[in-house]
């Protein structure tokens, strides 16, 4: 599948650039593709365009703070957990995919 | 019920973000002036640092921390509402938090609202935008809603709200501040282990947030000792994680040892997020021993009169604390404390328990 994914948490110094890792390890590991946003204390990085989210099936919202610029996504299939379950058990956000 | 709790937990966690580096510039900006005016004895007729004596580098350093500082209530709410009502948001969010940030004169003390009538009012002032949102408007009016009608009438809902709830918790927290002035060395020490283990629990996460906020609006309030219990703790978990991996290298992983020089690093300035690489893989030998390194910490700090005078902690802001070789030998023992237990624990149960990731 084609995703792409926004991580956020409050500090926006390790939880959101570790969540991102962890999610584009773990769509490497199940054969999807995913272009992960961070949107953390220096912003908004690696920025999703709307024909990203567009051609996206899909998208993760990792975040424990409001995502900036939602208006992207309005028309987008999303899934929204925690930061933190990015981190503990990648794999199980991948499998509300299904 | 918990979907709408999750969602206003969101919506405050979004405004402590933006306000976070507000703080850290405001804070250590007027802690370095202060610290300046202590060392040169630079003192008002009250006895208190001054630095409006010093330099005119210092002098206005210190009005640019204060610049930061005061705007810090008005960020706060005016991101909380933002990240409930966007855009329409900032308006009634910034300027009730505006007037929680204004001082008032109560029982002959200034004191503001501040962080705690933030919070209030940033929520509110988010409830009120959405709701102005639903409004029913004729056509050829809606391009005026969002420029004039909406911004107009939230800021006077939010604001007369705000100026009606201002003297209650500005009171609220006097009362606070008289409780812990009043506080018996016994539940000093309760007080210090409560946050102690909240700074460690979560590692940056919202509970942490809570007792370092509430560590920061004492220092607002001349209360410097809270803060300076909050500043041990805070650095204990990265350091006393990243000193186990030196201590029993064999007992980590190669990449636990990686995250612990990192950790290490992380806790020298202050930030307590160093430790979560390590409780994100093995959480229930981790985080109880961390909390427990961490109570330890704040329990020395508080009991030694440490006061911190900067919103931050970590041996970083050294320069900035009242009793600095107590403060050190609390950090000390709290990391030593966390390494020795946490190889322990691992020895002990490393066998029985399921191997970590």
């Amino acid at each position: 599948m084609k995703l792409v994914a926004v991580t956020a948490c409050p500090t926006g110094i390790a939880h959101t650039y570790m969540a991102a890792a962890q999610l584009e390890k773990t769509a490497k590991k199940l054969g999807h593709t995913i272009k992960v946003e961070t949107q953390g204390a220096m912003g908004i990085e690696n920025e999703l365009s709307q024909a990203d989210v567009d051609a996206a099936d899909a998208v993760i919202f990792a975040t424990d703070i409001a995502v900036e610029q939602e208006d992207r996504f309005s028309k987008a299939r999303k899934i929204q957990v925690p930061v933190q379950a990015a981190l503990k058990d990648p794999e199980a956000i991948f499998a509300q995919l299904k | 019920m918990k979907e709408l709790l999750q969602k206003h937990k969101q919506y405050l966690l979004t405004g402590v973000s933006y306000v976070i580096p507000f703080i850290a510039c405001g804070g250590i900006l007027i802690a370095l002036s202060l610290t300046y005016a202590f060392h040169f004895h630079l003192l008002n007729d009250k006895g208190a640092p001054d630095p409006a004596q010093g330099p005119w580098f210092v002098q206005n350093m210190f009005t640019i921390g204060v610049a930061a500082f005061t705007l810090f209530p008005a960020v706060l709410a005016g991101f909380i509402s933002y990240g409930m009502a966007g855009k329409p948001g900032l308006v009634p969010g910034f300027i009730g938090g505006f007037i929680a940030g204004t001082p008032q004169l109560v029982e002959g003390k200034n004191v503001s609202a501040g962080f705690l009538g933030a919070l209030v009012i940033g929520l509110v002032a988010g409830h009120v935008v959405n709701a102005l949102k639903k409004l029913p408007i004729a056509k050829i009016l809606r391009p005026i809603m969002p420029i004039i009608v909406i911004p107009i009438l939230s800021a006077l809902i939010v604001g007369f709200l705000m100026l009606a709830l201002n003297l209650p918790i500005a009171k609220v927290f006097l009362h606070l501040n008289h409780f812990l002035e009043s506080m018996e060395s016994g539940s000093q020490i309760v007080l210090a282990l409560i946050l102690g283990a909240m700074i460690a629990f979560d590692m940056g996460g919202p509970v942490n947030k809570t007792a370092f906020f509430f560590g920061v609006a004492m220092i607002q309030q001349g209360n410097f000792a809270i803060m300076g219990a909050c500043a041990a703790a805070i650095c204990t978990p990265p350091i006393g994680l990243g000193l186990a991996t030196l201590l029993a290298r064999k007992r980590w992983t190669e990449e636990q040892r990686e995250s612990g020089l990192a950790a290490l690093g992380m806790g020298l300035v202050g930030v307590t997020e160093g430790a979560i690489p390590f409780a994100a893989s093995d959480p229930l030998r981790v985080i109880p021993t961390i909390m427990f390194g961490s109570m330890i910490a704040s329990t020395i700090a508080m009991l030694g009169g440490v006061g911190d005078h900067a919103p931050h902690g970590g041996p970083i802001v050294l320069p900035v604390v009242d009793k600095p070789l107590i403060y050190v030998l609390a950090i000390v023992t709290g990391a030593v404390v966390t390494a020795v237990t946490i190889n322990l624990v691992k020895q002990f149960t490393e066998k029985t328990a399921t191997p970590a990731k």
